[in-house]
Formats: C-alpha cells, structure tokens, sequence
C-alpha cells in the first residue's frame, strides 16, 4: 500500500506541471468565470452579485443572437469545407508521384503556420473589390467585376468561411496518414470485384477513413466555434454585424463595453454549446464512422 | 546524399536558434526609450492618431517637454485605442495619459476608470471652454478630461463640379431636399450603366447615428433616460439615407461607396479624387485636400437639415471632442495633470487646432487665429460648434452599444429592400428592436448605479 | 502485356496527368495570397492600388514612358522600391518593428523551452510510470483538448491581473510551460512505442526516473521533441489573443500585436507598407517552416490519431 501511495505521488510530481496549469489556468478561471457570470463585474469595481441577470439579458440581446447566428454559420461552412477540402486534396496528394506530392504538400501546409495577422492582411487585399486577386481573376475569367467581398454583408461572412479553407494543414495530414493506411489488401479486392476508382473512393476508402474524417470534422468544428482574429482584424465585425463573431462579442462585451460579468456568462453559453454541438456531431456522426475491429 | 542535407539542416537550425537567442537577448534599446533626456519623469501617453496628426501632436508635445525639466510625455499611436485603453485600465497596466474620444467619458467616470481632473490642483479653468465641450468633457457634474481638439462635421462640395453642371458654387444646399436636388445633376454614368462620379453619398460611414440628429432626432432624452430612436425624425433620416442607393441602384452604389475602403484622407479618398462631389466631413479634410489635391476647388457650408429645421442663424451638427484622460492606476498622476494643464491652454489648443486644421475648443479666439488657419471655410464649423442648436452624443456609458447598433440600422437602410413588408414597416421594426434594446442597456445602467450608490456599494 | 494491360496503364497515365494538374491547380491557389503578398510589398505606393493578376508591377521612368521588364533599369528600379519599402516598415515613426521581432523572440523561445521541458515530464509521467488515477487524469487531458480556449479569456485575464503579471511576458509564457495538453498527448504515444526493457535495464544500473527519461527516452523521442518545439514555436509565434490582452507598452508589442496595431491605425498606412509588415512578421515562421518541414508534414499526425 505503502509502495502505491508513493507510485502516485511520484506520478502526480512528474505529471505536476500539467496538473498545476490545468487547476491555475482552465478550472481555477473556469470556477471564477462561473462566480463572474452571476455577479455584474465592471472594469475595476468589485463584483455584485446579480443571480441570472445576465442569462435574461442575453434573451433579449440582438448582437447576442447575431453573433450566435454567425458563429453557428461560420462553423458549419469552415467544419464541412475543411473537412471535405482537405480529404480532396489528401486524395490528390495521395495519387500524385511522390516527388509532386511533397512539394504540393510543402506549399498547401505552408498557410498553416503562417500567423493570423498576416493571413488577414493578406486575404485583405485578395478580397478588396478593385485590386484583389479574386476579383481580377474573376475579371480575367469573364466576368464584369466581383462584389466587395468584405464591405458587403451578404457575402462579408462567406469570406471568412472560405478564407478560413486554406488553413487546412492539420486535418490534411490526418487525412493523408488515413489514406495511407487503408489496407491495399481491400481495395484490390474490390478492384477484382470490379469496382471503379470512383466506387473504390465511395464504399472502401471512405468508411477506412471515417475515423479521421470525423476527427477533422470535429477538430474544425471546436475550433471555428472560437473564431476571434479575422472578424476583429479584417472586418471588425462589420458591415451589419455580418461577421461578428461569438468570441468576438466577449472581448467586446468585456474589454469594449467594460461589461465582463456579462463577457462570463457569454463565455459559459459558448462552452456549453461547444459541449453539446461537439456530442452531438459525435453521436450523429458515430453511426457513420466505422472504427476497425483489431 | 540525405546526411549531407540532414547535417547542413541541422547546422543551419542550430545557427539560426542561435541567432534567434543572440537576438533575443542582444541589449538593445526599443526606440522609443532612446530619445528620453536622463533624470526626467516619463510619462506614456497613448494617441489614435497617426501619420501627420501624430506629428503635429508631438511638435506640440516637444514645446512641453522643453518648457519644463520635470517631466517627459511620450506618445505613441495605438490602433483601436478605445478598446486597448480599456485592456490596459482593466489590467491595472495604463500609460499615463490616453487620447480617447469625447464619447468614451461617461463609460470612464461611471466604471472609475478615470481620475477626475477636480481632484488635482490647481483646478483647471472650465469657463474658458465653449458651453457644449464643457459639456462633453464632464459626467455627472465633474471633469473627467481636457480636450485635444474638436470638431463639428459640415458638408465639403466641389465648386468646380457645381459650376461645370450648372449650379452657382456659391450657394451650396442648406436643407435635404436641396441636397438631393444637387446631387443628382452632379451624378455621372458611364455608357454601360456604371456609376462614374456621384453627387453624394454618406460615406465614409463613421457617423451612422448623425443622421437623425439632422432630421430633428435626439438620440437619448436624458432628463427620463430613455432611448428616442424610433421617432417620426428618425425613421424619416434613415428613409432618406435608403433613397440614396434605391436612387442610384444598390449594388452600383454599394460598390462605389466599398470601393473607397482604406482610401479615405489619400489620394484615392472619393471627395479629393473629384469621384464624389459632396461630403460630410471635419474640417481636417482641408489638410487632406492640401497634400493630395491642391488643385480642388471646394468649398464648406453646415450640414443641411431637413427642411423645416432650416435656420441659417443657427445651424445644426453634431459636436464630437477627442479628449486626453489620466486613467486609473497611472504611474504618474501629477505629472500627467501636468501635461494636461499645457494641453488646456488657449495657445496650445490653438496650435494643435491650426495644425489639424480643426476648430479651437475655447471661447476666446485669438486674433490672428483665423487669418492664419489652413481651412479657409473654419468658420462654418465654428459657427456650427457655438450655435445654441449643436447636439453632443448621448451622455450615457452605454453609448458604444448603441452607436454599434445604430450601425446596424444605418445599414439596414441602407441595404435593406422589404420583401414581404413594406420598406417602412421594416424599417420601423428595426428601429424600434434598437431602441427597446438600448432602452433594456439603459436601464440596466441604471440599476447598477443605484446598486452602488445604495448600502454596501461604493457611493 | 495484354492490350487490355496497355489500356489501363495507358488510363493510369492519363488519370496521372489529370491528378497533377488538379493539384497544380490547388497548390497555385493556396500560394497565391502569400505571393500576391510579397509582389504588393515590393511595389511603390502609387502602383500598389492596381487591379489585374501581373505580380510586377508597371514602372515609369521619368519622362512617364514604361520600362520594360527586360531592362536592367526595371529592376534596379523594383529592387529599389523595394529596399525603400521595407526600410520604411523597419525604421518608420510610430512603429518599432525591430523591437517586435526581438520581443517575438522572447516570447517564443522560452515558451519553447518551457514546453519541452513540463511536457516530457509529463508525458513521461503518463506513459511510463504506473500508478492510480493515471488513466483518470488522463482522460481530464484529453478532455481539454476539446475546451475552446476563449472562454476562458476574461477569467484568465482577470486572474494574471490580480497576480500582476498584466503588461509581462508571464501570462503569455506560463501557459506552454504547464504542459499543453497536446504536447503531452504527443510525446505519451511517442514514449509508449519504446520498449520497456531499456527502462528495466536502466533502472539496474541505478537510474532514477529522472535519469531514465534523460537518458534513455529523450536521446529516443528526438523527433518527436523536436516536433513539439515547433509547434510550440509556431504557435507562441503566431499567437494574437495573449499579445492582444496581456501586452500593453509599445516596448513589449510582439509582431503579430505591432502588425495588427500597425494595420488598425487611423490613417490608414499604405498596402504596400501593411505588406512589407507582412511580410516580416511571417518571414521567421516560414524559415524555420522551410527547414523542418519535414517534422510537420511527417509524422504529425499520424501520432495523434493511433486511439
């Protein structure tokens, strides 16, 4: 007994630096910003404890409901076209020589690590509606001009969800390591079954890989529910509040309206939807996931 | 082959980590600690603005810091300073002094994220501000920030486009419907329909809430602390602002008007490039119109009105201030009053004000003041700032979420066509969500005050 | 060979060919902004504002004429354009880009270290030590993976305020030196995959714990390692939320903060200048990106995904 206790304390000591940030830096502020989200809490004056308040307020919110809207937009486009964009690509890198491959690889990972400031102002100037690439390869392909991507509201969110599309870096790699490990055995014999390259995509290669397409659509989805920097760099939320975003409106609400018992209760909604969208998509997903039996 | 290129990586990464830290740690000094003189206080202070402004803001600052050996002010231009000025107060990380806007005051004294400017010594003299930025300097009967500069919006027009479409440059338009009138002759289309130059637009859309305040609107009724944004003056200013693409059709007009993004006070700016022939702006644009169109002829005259507000005694506008506060948890309080107390005379003022081309703040003006001003129209904006019909925003801590809304409504406006309902209905919802919306931040406010200002809060 | 082999080799070629295409076609797509970029940072003010897809742009010369691209004069005149841009960006008033890229530094190397370092131990802890409660604790870790980080934003804030560490480089260091959880999830599959006979034998020879993870699993895990440096790198690097909140005085700003701050000015700097910063910002990235590419595009992930 005496040998397990010190085996735990010895796993606990080498495990303490995790242990301490996760009590210091996610429950110790997650039990604080709970405490907050029922107190009204300015810039610098001590909390008052106002119970629910600032749930009801929320009700009654139109940014609130504007900034949900967007963010649950956002997350469905960046979820479904990242997912699916970077099983495209994994199985074009996949078919391609190796050499073509690599340095396709090379160039489509590369946005990835590039940071978000420069990525906004890059893209700033890709949508702007005069000088922008976008709108000149529209151009060059036929067209009389393109719509002001960014200042227009009806397509000023659709931007950022397809923007967001070329940080595809990770989920490519989940999607690749997938590919490359769907047994050969398997689709040979479904060659001989005379399934074409199509069918061999649809009914062997997919459900293989449905575990990695799942974690890709999950990892997307968590993360395009924080969406922060582009909105607040390229838009600032604008036009219309088209492109506010959840994340947005906390660090509004806290630091722009000085309201951070309000930012907290946000914050606690946008935790719990994250919960359940996440539960969600794993339950609804999960019957169309098949995790290989070994 | 692979070794070589795995040594070389190698070499080169350890190379690289190692002039990484060599840099990280090289003492070198940031370049804006280089120019302090030894032995004096430093006093940070934060600015929105940059480029020229921020220059002519420093040579004024070079006048303090020579005129005294106690103190150094140091600015610096922050980006979306009244957000980031927040973060710091919040953060108990302030600069000395922060350049804010006229707006941001009441938010400031009711959170206690400023120090009232009474409780220094000596006390400043409030008297020799004009009545209405005495009013926007102050909240609740105390003043919370000296003034910088300010400005009053009137309406620029191109002379020489009215003279060429037959208009007389002279007699620029005084009321709404004489603006609509202007506007229209001065709109040219190329042959395919493409809008060319316009006459006028309500760009750039940093005011959405000024047009109601020409419509005879006022925003907020302080004395019941309610929310008026649904009213006849209201509904009918934004009504016009929608007839303004309905005329010129939406997408031709909502592309002109995006296709100015970031060329505002340039080159490219729609006014100075002669593509829009009139402009609500401040009189800084004369500095503008100086180093990117010298040759524009323009002239300025007060906003129009809607018709049966017209009086040309006294005009109507809006009186905005950009306004430097001592925020809570500054290192150097008394020396930043300091610097404040410089800032709030007659000279200094007059000096920024000659520089940004802007209006002085202060009741007395000196002599030379206007011979010498780069705006050749200033008066029209001073006239606008004394007369007794200049409005300042909604003294309110809320007024940011409202001002974020209105521009939800401008846009509505000016985007929105109905489909099942007709135009006003819509409009009218709209309006009516944003007012019992502030109305529900309103009273909100209000509760928080008397929960603090009753037992067991802070009075 | 069969013709019937012919054929289908004859197709295999063919659907090759259009497989390369289409992924040239990608890769064009996803180089594009980032090249658009550079070709905006290397132009003057005046000709930065052209539409069409030509990355040079048209130079005059002084009688108005345009040079032509093949002329020694048109490109000592871009290069010139250039030089003046970035000279402009690096040594302008009002911004201090030397500092930020030296605060980056500081931020994102000890955070480097630091990440190492806690995540080793303890993924050491959770891979190679036996105790109760480990597979508890465990799933917690992996848990956190899936909190979205901004809500904890105003908490955290308020809690590195009451600390006073506002305006410091500790609230933007702490964090990866607590062991990110991905970090650690990474090197725990990693330590798994090393047989535990060198631990036993190890151990006979008087190694402690601390001993056998210097010796034995750190000389072993080294790619692994030094994946996670670069993602912590990388992240550390590119991090906007942390800067944004925690880092107040010019004399602190890092890159990507002075980037965004540079970009948020009144008046609007130029886009040839925004890109010229731009370009500075991601040019240490991309760097070591170009040198160790290999670490992110191999390897990565198929780590995380073995359960």
């Amino acid at each position: 007994m005496n040998g397990s206790a010190r085996a735990v304390g010895r796993g606990l000591l080498f495990i303490s630096p995790w242990l301490a940030g996760f009590c210091g830096l996610t429950l110790g502020p997650a039990l604080l910003s709970a405490w907050y989200s029922l107190t009204d809490t300015t810039l610098l004056d001590p909390p008052v404890y106002t119970g629910l308040s600032n749930f009801r307020r929320m009700w009654s919110d139109s940014l609130f409901w504007i900034a949900l809207r967007n963010t649950l937009v956002f997350a469905a486009m960046n979820s479904i076209g990242v997912t699916a964009g970077s099983l495209g690509v994994a199985v074009l890198l996949h078919r391609a020589p190796a050499r073509v491959a690599a340095l396709a690889r090379a160039v489509i990972f590369l946005p990835t690590v590039v940071p978000v400031v420069t990525a906004c102002a890059c893209w700033m100037w890709v949508f702007n509606p005069r000088f922008g690439i976008l709108n000149s390869a529209l151009t060059a392909a036929g067209a009389t001009g393109g719509p002001d991507w960014l200042g227009d509201s009806r397509f000023a969110l659709a931007s950022l969800g397809f923007m967001s599309v070329w940080v595809i870096g990770s989920p490519l790699l989940v999607a690749g390591a997938a590919l490359r490990e769907v047994p050969r055995s398997l689709l040979e014999a479904a060659a001989i079954d005379g399934l074409g390259s199509g069918g061999r995509l649809w009914h062997v290669t997919l459900p293989a890989i449905s575990p990695a397409l799942m974690f890709n659509g999950l990892m997307a989805l968590i993360w395009s529910l924080q969406l922060f920097g582009p909105p607040l760099i390229m838009t600032r939320g604008g036009p219309e509040h088209a492109t506010l975003s959840y994340s947005m409106y906390v660090y509004l609400c806290a630091f722009s309206y000085g309201d951070m018992g309000y930012a907290c209760a946000l914050a606690w909604v946008q935790l719990a939807l994250t919960l359940a969208l996440s539960a969600a998509v794993l339950v609804v997903g999960g019957r169309f996931v098949r995790y290989r039996t070994t | 082959m692979g070794w070589d290129r795995d040594q070389s990586r190698r070499a080169f990464l350890g190379a690289a980590g190692a002039a990484a830290i060599g840099g990280a740690i090289w003492p070198r000094v940031p370049r804006s600690r280089v120019m302090v003189p030894p032995g004096r206080v430093v006093l940070d202070y934060w600015e929105k603005w940059s480029g020229t402004e921020l220059d002519s803001l420093q040579r004024v600052i070079d006048r303090f810091n020579a005129s005294q050996d106690r103190s150094f002010v140091r600015v610096l231009p922050v980006g979306d300073l009244t957000t980031k000025a927040l973060v710091a107060i919040a953060g108990g990380d302030p600069p000395d002094l922060l350049g804010m806007l006229s707006y941001s005051v009441p938010l400031l004294a009711e959170t206690g994220a400023a120090i009232p400017l009474d409780r220094f010594s000596p006390a400043l003299d409030t008297g020799a501000y004009l009545p209405a930025v005495r009013a926007l300097l102050s909240y609740g009967g105390r003043q919370w920030a000296g003034v910088t500069s300010v400005y009053a919006l009137a309406l620029y027009y191109n002379r020489a486009m009215f003279a060429q479409a037959g208009l007389d440059p002279d007699r620029p338009p005084r009321t709404i419907s004489e603006l609509d009138a202007c506007a229209a002759r001065l709109d040219i289309r190329s042959a395919d329909g493409r809008l060319e130059r316009c006459g006028f637009l309500q760009v750039p859309v940093w005011w959405p809430y000024f047009w109601p305040i020409m419509f005879g609107g006022v925003l907020y009724d302080s004395a019941r602390d309610r929310a008026v944004f649904a009213d006849e003056a209201t509904v009918r200013a934004y009504e016009w602002v929608a007839s303004y693409p309905d005329r010129l059709g939406l997408s031709e007009a909502s592309g002109f008007a995006s296709s100015f993004e970031r060329s505002y006070h340039s080159v490219g700016d729609p006014f100075l490039s002669g593509r829009l022939g009139m402009i609500v702006q401040g009189p800084w644009i004369a500095n503008f119109a100086r180093a990117c169109a010298p040759e524009l002829d323009y002239g300025a005259a007060p906003v129009p009105v809607v018709d049966d507000l017209l009086d040309p005694t006294e005009p109507t506008g809006l009186l905005e201030a950009d306004v430097i506060v001592i925020p809570r948890g500054c290192p150097h309080p008394d020396e930043a009053f300091e610097f404040v107390r410089f800032m709030q005379q007659q000279e200094t003022q007059e000096a920024l004000a000659l520089a940004h081309a802007k209006s002085s703040p202060m009741a007395d003006v000196s002599p030379g003041f206007h011979a010498r001003h780069p705006n050749r129209s200033i008066r029209v904006h001073d006239e606008v700032m004394r007369s007794p019909r200049v409005r300042i925003l909604p003294q309110t801590r809320i007024w940011k979420s409202y001002a974020d809304r209105t521009l939800g409504a401008f846009q509505h406006a000016w985007g929105g066509g109905g489909l099942r309902e007709s135009r006003r209905d819509r409009l009218l919802r709209v309006l009516r969500g944003v007012e019992s919306e502030v109305q529900g931040m309103l009273d909100h406010a209000a509760r928080l005050r008397s929960r603090r200002a009753g037992p067991g809060g802070r009075a | 060979m069969s013709a019937d082999d012919g054929n289908r080799g004859a197709r295999a070629g063919r659907g090759r060919l259009w497989v390369c295409a289409a992924l040239a076609f990608v890769t064009a797509a996803y180089a594009a902004p980032l090249l658009n970029m550079v070709a905006v940072s290397l132009r003057q003010a005046s000709s930065a504002a052209t539409p069409g897809l030509d990355p040079l742009p048209m130079i005059r010369d002084a009688s108005g004429r345009s040079l032509a691209r093949t002329s020694a004069a048109y490109w000592s005149t871009l290069g010139l354009d250039a030089a003046r841009n970035y000279r402009d960006v690096w040594s302008g008033p009002g911004s201090d880009f030397p500092t930020y890229l030296r605060n980056s530094m500081l931020v994102a190397l000890p955070s480097v270290a630091g990440a190492v370092v806690s995540s080793c131990l303890a993924a050491y802890g959770f891979a190679r030590l036996r105790w109760r409660g480990r597979e508890v604790l465990f799933l917690i870790l992996l848990a956190t993976l899936m909190l979205p980080q901004a809500v904890l934003m105003v908490p955290q804030y308020l809690l590195f305020r009451s600390a006073g560490l506002v305006g410091t480089f500790a609230p933007l260091w702490l964090p990866s030196c607590m062991a990110g959880a991905f970090s650690v999830f990474l090197l725990r599959q990693f330590f798994r995959t090393i047989p535990a006979e060198l631990d036993e034998a190890a151990r006979i020879d008087g190694c402690s714990h601390l001993g056998i993870l210097w010796r034995v699993i750190v000389p072993l895990s080294r790619p692994a390692i030094a994946l996670v440096a670069l993602l912590q790198f990388v992240a550390s690097w590119n991090d906007f939320l942390g800067p944004l909140l925690y880092l107040n005085h010019q004399d602190r700003y890092t890159l990507t903060l002075g980037l965004h701050l540079y970009l948020a000015q009144q008046n609007q700097v130029p886009w040839n200048l925004v890109m010229a910063a731009s370009a500075i910002t991601m040019a240490p990235v991309v760097v070591v990106y170009a040198f160790s590419r290999r670490f992110f595009t191999e390897g990565a992930a198929t780590q995380g995904l073995k359960e």
